[in-house]
């Protein structure tokens, strides 16, 4: 009897262990905490900081026009990482520039002054001036100038003791008045994380 | 019952962690210069090899997409090795296991110099691409990585780090950083030279670290490899490789623009690095070891020799068994796996040059000061008019049209 129930013990355990060595694969939510871990910014930061910063742009009104014939323009110059972690800024900017045109609709012109956009514009308006494709004359423009540019800073502190490190991020927005240099709005994230080293780390 | 209890221990035990196995990386071929082969080889190493060593094959497959050209795989590879090794969770059965079991059924995270190694390949990749910010975020976080060691003295020593993170800084405006960074950069390769690093105290890139149009970084010579020594193998020793190039003249049109000037010495960094809780883990582990099976054998001695029989024999021989299976069982032996791809030294070599087009000829020696005429390398490079032309290059002999240097 007590036999049997130690085989059964033992097929219970070796099934837990062969369980436990397989792997994951699901669809998760991008605001979930990260199961990855490590010290850097993740998608619910990232998300949230987008977030955050087109509502408190839109809610500002600085982006507002008066005059429905002419409506404020903006667009994004650049996220500087100063932090000393590698990131993908146009996961940010472009996740700014979405939510804000989503948010704002056509109450405000978001140009794209990206290298490759301007390139293709002056690309393609000298194919249509040179005829050598079709142009539709109620579009024809000159390119836009901008009103207003928004650009941030990712900055970081890392502090790191034998067995503990942390980090604070903090990243800065500021809209800039182009006419007048005027900083009309700036926002603040900030996010800290603190890891600690394991015994069997080198 | 007790057999059963017995035999559920060890089985717990055994299953504790087992050592990872990563078959030998084929640096003969790597030093012939047939990158293809390597490159195969950690290929496939990702998709069927050791999970737990995925960040070691990542980073041997970017360092080969590197030499071949192809910059944004490596960066992408060498991004993802980077983010393994670069984060500190580690869940408690892991840590169990390695304590436990086997060191190397932890996942690879590599010792503080193949961090920094796997920060500064990310980083001069995101410099090649024009993110300088980006580019200093990964020699800031090399720098970070090189000061995790468990030495004190003997961190944040590696000069080729701040150099780049003091042009990174002065690229992106920031001159009062770039002049900070330059003179760590100084203080760093003093104090490296000082406790053992090769190379000299002083040279040109560190004088004037913010010179020149024309930036070319070398990688000569192949890094230490990790041997077990000790009792069980519970020693990580860390053994220099002999031979290979030890410095590169570099010619532009034919006129020599001097020697590269040292500026991490890998076999150094390899040896002033580790981590010292976990060798105290394996040494006790070894003690451990060791008593079991002492221990085991004088009770299936004792065992033998009481010849009275009676619960007091069957009970020597279980716990004898028992002693030598844990023996048997217990992994005392360091976890070896290292990046073994990685170059002996690194060097650079900055000049102010005409913009435009260039044949610059590569000379390698060896320790001796001899020619290395299978190494000799000539590229075809392009000096832009505004900023800098980057380049690397590694003593390989050249195989095929793009490999060997990028």
């Amino acid at each position: 009897m007590a036999s049997k129930r130690y085989e059964f013990l033992f097929s219970a355990a070796l099934c837990g262990l062969l369980l436990s060595c397989g792997t994951i694969d699901r669809r998760v939510d991008p605001d979930a905490p990260d199961e990855v871990g490590g010290p850097n910014l993740r998608s619910q930061d990232i998300r949230a900081m987008a977030d955050r910063m087109a509502r408190e742009i839109r809610e500002s009104g600085v982006l507002r026009s008066s005059d429905p014939a002419h409506r404020v323009s903006f667009h994004i110059s650049s996220l500087r990482n100063d932090s000393s972690d590698p990131i993908d800024r146009e996961l940010i900017l472009l996740g700014i520039r979405t939510r804000l045109q989503q948010k704002l609709g056509r109450q405000v012109r978001v140009l794209d002054r990206s290298t490759e956009a301007v390139e293709e514009i002056r690309e393609e308006k000298a194919a249509k001036r040179a005829a050598a494709v079709t142009a539709n004359p109620n579009l024809a423009g000159a390119l836009a100038g901008s009103d207003y540019v928004l650009k941030g800073t990712i900055k970081d502190r890392t502090l790191q003791s034998d067995e503990l490190r942390s980090v604070y991020y903090v990243v800065t927005f500021e809209l800039t008045d182009l006419e007048t240099s005027e900083l009309v709005w700036s926002g603040v994230y900030e996010a800290k994380f603190l890891s600690e080293k394991s015994v069997i780390s080198r | 019952m007790s057999w059963s209890r017995a035999a559920g221990g060890l089985l717990a035990f055994a299953c504790a962690g087992c050592a990872a196995y990563v078959p030998p990386v084929p640096i003969h071929e790597f030093e012939s210069g047939d990158l293809t082969a390597v490159r195969s080889f950690f290929d496939r190493q990702i998709r069927e090899g050791d999970v737990d060593s995925s960040a070691l094959f990542l980073n041997g497959l970017a360092q080969m997409e590197l030499l071949q050209g192809e910059l944004p795989r490596a960066r992408r590879h060498f991004r993802q090795a980077g983010q393994i090794m670069g984060n500190w969770r580690t869940s408690s059965s892991e840590v169990v296991s390695a304590i436990v079991g086997a060191e190397s059924s932890k996942t690879w995270k590599g010792d503080p110099h193949e961090k920094f190694m796997n920060a500064f390949y990310n980083g001069l990749l995101y410099w090649i691409a024009g993110e300088q910010d980006n580019a200093r975020a990964c020699f800031k976080k090399g720098i970070l990585a090189d000061g995790e060691s468990d030495e004190g003295g003997a961190q944040t020593d590696c000069a080729l780090l701040f150099w780049l993170a003091a042009r990174m800084s002065a690229a992106m405006g920031l001159d009062h950083e770039a002049e900070d960074y330059a003179k760590e950069a100084r203080r760093a390769r003093r104090f490296a030279v000082e406790h053992g690093a090769a190379g000299a105290v002083s040279n040109a890139v560190l004088e004037r670290p913010l010179d020149g149009n024309l930036v070319c970084i070398l990688s000569l010579g192949l890094a230490p490899t990790k041997v077990a020594a000790g009792r069980h193998g519970s020693v990580a020793e860390v053994v220099p490789q002999s031979g290979g190039a030890a410095s590169a003249e570099l010619f532009l049109g034919g006129r020599s623009l001097g020697r590269a000037a040292l500026l991490a010495d890998l076999d150094y960094q390899a040896t002033t690095r580790g981590g010292r809780a976990i060798e105290g883990i394996r040494r006790g582990k070894a003690v451990f070891k060791t008593v079991t099976g002492v221990g085991g054998l004088v009770m299936l001695d004792r065992a033998f020799c009481d010849l009275g029989g009676g619960g007091g024999r069957e009970t020597k021989l279980v716990v004898g068994l028992g002693l030598l299976a844990l023996s048997l069982l217990t992994h005392s032996a360091a976890d070896v796996r290292h990046w073994a791809t990685l170059p002996k030294t690194v060097h650079a070599l900055q000049a102010d040059v005409d913009s435009g087009e260039h044949d610059l000829r590569i000379r390698f020696r060896d320790a001796c000061g001899r020619v290395m005429p299978h190494l000799e390398q000539t590229w075809r490079i392009e000096v832009p008019d505004d900023g800098e032309g980057v380049y690397y290059f590694r003593s390989l002999p050249v195989l095929e049209d793009g490999e060997g240097s990028s």
